[in-house]
């Protein structure tokens, strides 16, 4: 009895911050908290390091110690990207420019061909199905190595023959984008309309709308989520996309942004901060959208939707 | 009036059976896709293996069904490549004990791209899973500001490959004043400056690291979603039998993950198999980290010479269909089982 009172007038006892802190953190949390922010740090200070350095001169960026915080937020390496005036004036509008051009036709697209497939596929009855989905599955795991040799040239025969130029066509990129991911979003979607109760379409083609009628006004408005997430999905695909892009694409003003990023980062004179600054530009949107977004995107990441 | 004969009727009826009629639209739905997907990725992959087996340079790209063949030419061309077969064992291989042999052959045997690339794709792939399995029971447990934490840890992976390995770079930057030399250097670890992706066997660990670093999210994910499906009555039988940390996670939680880690495992071993842009902005294939898609590359678009080229990346697929066989062989099965 008085043992249990003597031992609550301690915990009544007003303590210290410190205090505090000891009886809560043990050693198992210690541990944790310890991962936990090697975790954050290894992650976080890439990107803090990319930010930061975009903003730094080159007198910063060429000291002979890192600079952790830079004096003041100058803009050099941003003005070489954008400012027409600046001797080293890189164009970089245009590059972002030609990046928007490929990526936003390629989302819209895969996301219109894969919903009327995974439509056909998750809906309608029709011999192969199977066969249909699972080659297109495997021909996600082909390396695009493999494929950019033949592309390159049956491509460049195409374009004798009809007579377009193969080397800076933005449209060339669009279409070997889709190719890329079109699997993945038929994928998805199939694996999201499977979800939605059948009953509600077919109650839709009893009260006599066709097929596409049934897809328009009511698959569709169910899908919203996914068709958000896969359109989201082949946008990244295609703004990150590096090999392709390389190999078709030969003059600056055609690059997409990362080739250009690392067209500048070749250069002879080496200007960190100008390629950081680009980065930041490239990246910050992707991260901003996939955070904003999370809550939609998360799945598909675990169904592949980026292939890394 | 034309007289329809009573096998035309059936016919017809056949032609406009609902059944019928269904799978022309499914057909039609998908045959965009379906076009787009085996015109550019199927019939380029089988024109990858005639190319493979002709003389295809630049100055006959354009007029390629033309080119010469070469039967096996090709394939000798690129196993006889020094960049492709292991070089000659290093000098005082046959003096040193075990230690030494493993250090010697991390850090002075040139392996070839083959071995390189296998190599590589496996300990890379090992430590992806091993990193994300490690966040993955991190972020299981209950804490304020999981969601946050589960956020930022999906950055590497949806960043974009190019801002990312230029940042390693130049966080990795051979002067004085890179931020991993200037920490180092700061803790008296290292006395001199390292090139630290110029240095065979350095180079690789760290384009290994880099891997992990990219895509434990990936293995994350799915065995965190996993995680969450264990059944708690599980440890809870356990708690009762008086186990430890250790024994519920070795008894309990590692049996249940066998399935999704081997399924991770073997999706992220073709994936990083395939890899191509990792390697090459980090290290452009240099320093032991010469990998088959790299050597592709350079084969095709540095030295012009397409069908050798197309005999590196044939080969690769071979070694690619074996994981493929291994991978529908057990995860496929599996999953039919669960």
């Amino acid at each position: 009895m008085t043992e249990n009172i003597s031992r609550r007038q301690e915990y009544d006892k007003p303590r210290s911050f410190m205090d505090r802190l000891g009886s809560w953190l043990n050693w198992r949390r210690f541990i944790f908290l310890i991962i936990l922010f090697f975790f954050l740090g290894s992650i976080l200070f890439p990107f803090y390091w990319m930010v930061s350095s975009s903003f730094k001169t080159q007198a910063e960026i060429g000291s002979r110690d890192p600079v952790y915080i830079p004096e003041s937020l100058r803009l050099d390496a941003y003005k070489e990207l954008f400012d027409s005036e600046d001797d080293n004036f890189q164009n970089f509008g245009r590059n972002i420019l030609n990046s928007m051009l490929v990526a936003v036709p390629t989302s819209i697209i895969a996301v219109i061909l894969a919903t009327l497939g995974a439509y056909a596929i998750a809906r309608l009855y029709f011999r192969g199905k199977n066969l249909l989905l699972n080659s297109i599955l495997v021909i996600y795991l082909f390396p695009g190595v493999l494929l950019i040799i033949p592309l390159f040239s049956m491509v460049a025969r195409i374009g004798d023959r009809i007579g377009f130029d193969v080397q800076d066509n933005l449209w060339i990129l669009v279409i070997t984008y889709l190719a890329q991911t079109l699997p993945v979003a038929l994928y998805m979607l199939v694996n999201y309309f499977r979800t939605i109760p059948t009953e509600i379409e077919q109650a839709g083609l009893i009260d006599g709308c066709d097929h596409l009628g049934v897809i328009w006004r009511i698959t569709l408005p169910l899908a919203i989520p996914a068709l958000i997430s896969v359109g989201i999905y082949t946008f990244m695909i295609a703004w990150n996309e590096f090999l392709y892009a390389l190999i078709f694409l030969n003059s600056s003003d055609m690059y997409t942004m990362p080739i250009k990023i690392s067209w500048i980062f070749n250069d002879p004179t080496p200007r960190p901060n100008v390629v950081m600054a680009a980065s930041t530009i490239m990246t910050l949107p992707v991260i901003i959208l996939f955070l904003g977004m999370e809550r939609f995107l998360e799945e598909g990441l675990s169904a592949g939707g980026v292939k890394g | 009036m034309a007289i329809v004969t009573e096998k035309e009727k059936r016919r017809r009826w056949r032609w406009n059976s609902l059944r019928a009629r269904e799978t022309r639209l499914a057909w039609m739905l998908i045959l965009p896709t379906a076009f787009i997907v085996f015109g550019l990725v199927v019939f380029p992959a089988i024109f990858s293996i005639w190319i493979s087996f002709h003389d295809v340079g630049l100055d006959n790209l354009g007029d390629v069904f033309k080119a010469p063949f070469v039967g096996l030419e090709n394939y000798a061309k690129v196993i006889d490549d020094f960049a492709f077969q292991p070089g000659p064992l290093p000098e005082d291989w046959a003096e040193a004990n075990i230690l030494g042999k493993i250090g010697l052959f991390f850090t002075k045997w040139s392996w070839g791209a083959a071995i390189t690339s296998v190599v590589y794709s496996f300990l890379a792939t090992i430590t992806t899973v091993l990193v994300g399995l490690g966040a993955a029971l991190l972020l299981n447990h209950p804490f304020r500001g999981r969601g946050i934490a589960r956020a930022t840890f999906l950055i590497p992976y949806v960043a974009p490959i190019v801002s990312v390995a230029f940042i390693w770079r130049w966080l990795l930057d051979p002067r004085p004043s890179g931020v991993v030399n200037n920490i180092l250097m700061q803790l008296g670890v290292i006395d001199l400056p390292i090139a630290y992706l110029a240095e065979r066997g350095l180079a690789l660990l760290l384009v290994i690291v880099f891997t992990s670093w990219r895509y434990f999210p990936f293995a994350m994910l799915m065995i965190l979603a996993r995680l969450q499906a264990v059944d708690r009555t599980l440890y809870e039988a356990a708690d009762v039998d008086g186990a430890s940390i250790w024994q519920k996670f070795w008894f309990v939680t590692l049996p249940e993950l066998r399935y999704v880690i081997g399924a991770i495992f073997l999706l992220r071993l073709m994936w990083t198999f395939n890899k191509f842009d990792d390697i090459f902005l980090l290290t452009g294939g240099g320093f032991g980290t010469k990998v088959l898609p790299v050597l592709t590359y350079e084969f095709s678009f540095r030295l012009r010479d397409f069908g050798k080229g197309s005999a590196t990346a044939m080969i690769l697929l071979l070694i690619l269909v074996i994981f493929l066989a291994l991978y529908i062989k057990i995860v496929m099965r599996n999953m039919e089982d669960e």
